[in-house]
């Protein structure tokens, strides 16, 4: 017997595994009243939950305090969302809370949280679905209620941002009984109208408030609405299913305003921004144009017939002057040959001979006199000298020796 | 076809200015582009409604009425 006993730690752990692996106990909504509550120092709150049959212990860590939203004490009804397991240093089981509802409060939360699980499986809330919110609408629609902060914040930003888009209410009930039947109703009437966007709404309040906008019937309304729905539930921690199913998910109605009607100066800053752009655009091409047209017009002034025609000329000009030139040389240069012609010519002259005393003879016959012989005793003789002829008549003629040298017929 | 929106006639003149800043558009296309483009501004200004807008109630008969504070 000794040898099957277990230690406290093996059966205390032993008993929380099955805890741990009971898929029901790790995931459940626990309602009751809370009896001896206490908040520690450590942010840790200790309490229990009773009904007539008993109680259970429950802790909610400090990590945990965003699952409270009020201030706990005893006797309130509530729910708690949590998981039972065995705390081990006593061997004891409790609760440990992850979210504390009152209740009433807990059933409408249980609702909303399994018509949230549902809508989404059936892809309700996927993005595919999602239209996008037009950047410039006209015409917003506008569903929440006709009076409150809601309507008056969206009139207000509107009339700020664009005083020239048209607003259209559908003054829906949001609260109470017929409160979804008004919504949807105000959906489907707008949705009719020509708008390019709508905006369902209202301002915060309790969860039974808002409740309306965790309503089937209000999602599959926005859901099928054709025109791009902004939902603008309450204040920025509330969340409805509305918000889920809606094209575009905004804080509030303020924020949808802002988001659904386009700011006007802004938009009229673009058009001039664009206007100028376009100017400079044009005006740079038409510098860039004129400064090739420029570039060619010179290219097309050297290549003009006329320049190559100058040029020709220029260049014949050149060539007579050249030819000239060579010309006038030429005379020149043949006219002085010629004066050393004429200057050689007259020192060869044999009249310059005769100058000097010398005369040329012929005989009768016109020979030119070279011998004696030619001029026997009688013989008429013609001496030419400077100025004229003399006709002479040979008186006597005597032979003489000069070496070889011969006068040649000039005496 | 179907009136432009703003968003569309944006869009365009985007695209209008982006092939105008090309460097090798020529003048001519150059030219068709900015009227282009202007024609896109005046639909612009065209479509920026410029008249005053009050609130409208539409009602369960289907009536559009001014919304009164």
């Amino acid at each position: 017997m000794v040898r099957n006993a277990y230690t406290v730690g093996q059966i205390n752990a032993y008993i929380k595994n099955m805890f741990t692996q009971d898929y029901m106990l790790s995931r459940i909504y626990v309602k009751g009243e809370v009896s001896n509550c206490k908040y520690h120092t450590s942010g840790h709150i200790y309490f229990s939950l009773k009904d007539e049959s008993g109680t259970i212990a429950c802790v909610m860590f400090a990590g945990q305090r965003g699952g409270l939203a009020f201030r706990m004490s005893n006797g309130q009804q509530v729910v708690v969302f949590g998981s039972v397991n065995i705390y081990e240093r006593s061997g004891t089981y409790q609760l440990y809370a992850r979210e504390i509802r009152l209740d009433g409060e807990g059933v409408l939360f249980e609702r909303f949280q399994a018509l949230k699980r549902e809508l989404e499986e059936m892809g309700m809330f996927s993005e595919e679905y999602k239209k996008p919110v037009p950047k410039f609408a006209r015409r917003v629609g506008v569903v929440t209620a006709p009076t409150g902060a809601a309507v008056r914040d969206i009139m207000n930003i509107a009339r700020r941002r664009n005083p020239y888009v048209q607003l259209i209410l559908y003054p829906a009930q949001v609260q109470g009984e017929g409160a979804k039947e008004s919504i949807v109703r105000g959906i489907e009437r707008l949705s009719r109208e020509d708008i390019d966007v709508m905006i369902v709404g209202r301002g915060g309040g309790s969860i039974e408030d808002l409740w309306a906008f965790n309503e089937e019937e209000v999602a599959r309304a926005i859901f099928n609405c054709p025109v791009p729905v902004i939902s603008a539930v309450g204040h920025e921690t509330d969340t409805t299913i509305a918000d889920f199913v809606a094209d575009k998910r905004v804080p509030t109605p303020s924020a949808a305003a802002e988001l659904a009607v386009f700011d006007y100066r802004q938009t009229q800053e673009r058009c001039r921004q664009y206007r100028q752009r376009l100017g400079s655009l044009l005006e740079r091409n038409v510098q860039f144009t004129r400064m090739r047209l420029k570039g060619y017009e010179t290219k097309l002034g050297y290549l003009h017939p006329g320049n190559k025609l100058k040029e020709n000329r220029m260049r014949l000009a050149e060539l007579e002057d050249r030819l000239r030139g060579r010309m006038k040389e030429k005379i020149r240069t043949s006219r002085q040959r010629l004066e050393i012609y004429i200057e050689r010519i007259n020192g060869l002259s044999p009249l310059k001979k005769l100058n000097q005393g010398y005369a040329y003879v012929q005989d009768e016959s016109g020979h030119a006199l070279k011998s004696i012989r030619q001029a026997e005793e009688g013989k008429k003789l013609c001496v030419h000298v400077t100025d004229g002829v003399i006709y002479a008549r040979t008186e006597q003629v005597k032979e003489e020796h000069y070496g070889e040298a011969d006068a040649g017929g000039i005496i | 076809m179907a009136k432009q929106t703003l968003e569309e006639l944006f869009e365009g003149l985007e695209s209008v200015i982006g092939t105008m800043e090309q460097p090798e558009v020529s003048l001519e296309e150059s030219f068709q582009l900015y009227h282009r483009g202007m024609e896109l501004l005046k639909s612009c200004n065209d479509r920026l409604d410029k008249i005053e807008k009050k609130m409208l109630v539409l009602d369960d008969e289907g009536e559009m009425h001014e919304f009164e504070e």
